[in-house]
């Protein structure tokens, strides 16, 4: 017997667009990316599952983010292969402010390329963080298959700045009258 | 594309509207008067307030609503801890409603919110802006609320000082 792996679809490296997936999100709702995008930088994370301690590490940090995010004009969206009541459960218990996306057939997944091989008990994504602009241009892309290979706090906030300053046309303040 | 509506709960119904439907007190069925929309950028009552235009839907069906009202001759500043931490409670909430919005006087003064729900079991018996301002739990009729989308989150703030928050975007320039 043979198993066919779909190849990617899609190259997901900086200056290529983000496929604007469509998901559920944690509370059953379907949701399109563009649309949570809006017109804001975003975070977009992929994880393995609640189960994995790195990503509880890594979760510990996007969540002393949200305090900055949420005045920032930025958005957070986490993907996984989880259903969504279990996405939803561990958003609560992280105190999680943003969206959570379901890929429980992991069809996603496969559209991008990005299933962890290594883990054939799960098939969980393998950790990956982009950062996107509104039109879900990618900024930078992260592997985080090794947890050095995730994006520090520093690293976010200069992606989330550097986005910012290309989309907001206000980013120098106006010059005060006379 | 103009982001928000006008909205007021009045005893008669008002020419003009853009969708207005009867409202019922939702413990006792009392008549709780009409629950109106207006579209424009005039006031259209002396006491009607902003709202999300997401909100608005005269197709949309009948609701549980609570209604968030700051008491007469009060208001707070959007950016009051307290309207704050509301704001984080509801993107807090595992199960988002059909719809809520912050209800805004202009444009920097908090004076309650509207939530809607269609699914009894939806969560409506804890409505962070309740622990803000008193709340009316009502019986919205068919023809006003629509369903908004979940905001996204983490944001807490408007997307420029006029605009109801959840709205979630910048006025293309």
């Amino acid at each position: 017997m043979s198993t066919m792996v779909p190849k990617p679809s899609t190259t997901l490296a900086p200056a290529s667009r983000f496929p604007d997936i469509e998901l559920l999100d944690h509370a059953g709702n379907p949701r399109r990316l563009s649309q949570l995008v809006a017109g804001d930088p975003i975070v977009l994370q992929f994880f393995r599952g609640f189960w994995c301690p790195k990503e509880q590490a890594f979760f510990r940090r996007l969540v002393a983010l949200q305090d900055e995010a949420e005045v920032a004009y930025s958005r957070i969206v986490s993907i996984s292969v989880d259903a969504p009541r279990v996405n939803a459960a561990f958003r609560a218990g992280l105190g999680a402010r943003w969206t959570f996306l379901s890929d429980p057939d992991r069809a996603v997944q496969a559209q991008l390329g990005l299933r962890e091989s290594t883990d054939t008990l799960n098939d969980p994504y393998v950790p990956a963080v982009f950062t996107l602009h509104p039109d879900l241009t990618i900024h930078a892309a992260y592997d985080g298959y090794w947890f050095w290979g995730r994006p520090t706090l520093e690293e976010l906030r200069r992606d989330m700045r550097a986005i910012s300053r290309a989309i907001r046309p206000d980013w120098e303040a106006p010059a005060a009258g006379p | 594309m103009m982001s928000w509506r006008w909205i007021d709960l009045v005893p008669a119904r008002l020419p003009g509207a853009l969708a207005v439907a009867v409202a019922r007190d939702a413990r006792t069925g009392a008549a709780a008067g009409w629950l109106v929309a207006w579209e424009g950028r005039a006031r259209p009552t002396p006491t009607a307030l902003r709202i999300d235009a997401r909100a608005i839907d005269p197709n949309g069906d009948a609701a549980l609503v609570s209604l968030v009202l700051a008491p007469a001759g009060v208001s707070l500043p959007f950016d009051d801890l307290a309207v704050q931490q509301a704001r984080r409670a509801v993107l807090a909430r595992s199960t988002p409603a059909a719809v809520n919005s912050t209800l805004l006087r202009d444009s920097s003064r908090f004076m309650g919110a509207l939530t809607a729900i269609r699914d009894v079991a939806g969560g409506l018996d804890d409505d962070p802006f309740a622990r803000v301002f008193p709340a009316r739990r009502l019986l919205v009729g068919a023809g006003l609320l629509g369903t908004m989308p979940a905001p996204a989150g983490p944001t807490i703030e408007r997307y420029g000082s006029d605009q109801p928050w959840p709205w979630d975007r910048f006025r293309a320039s």
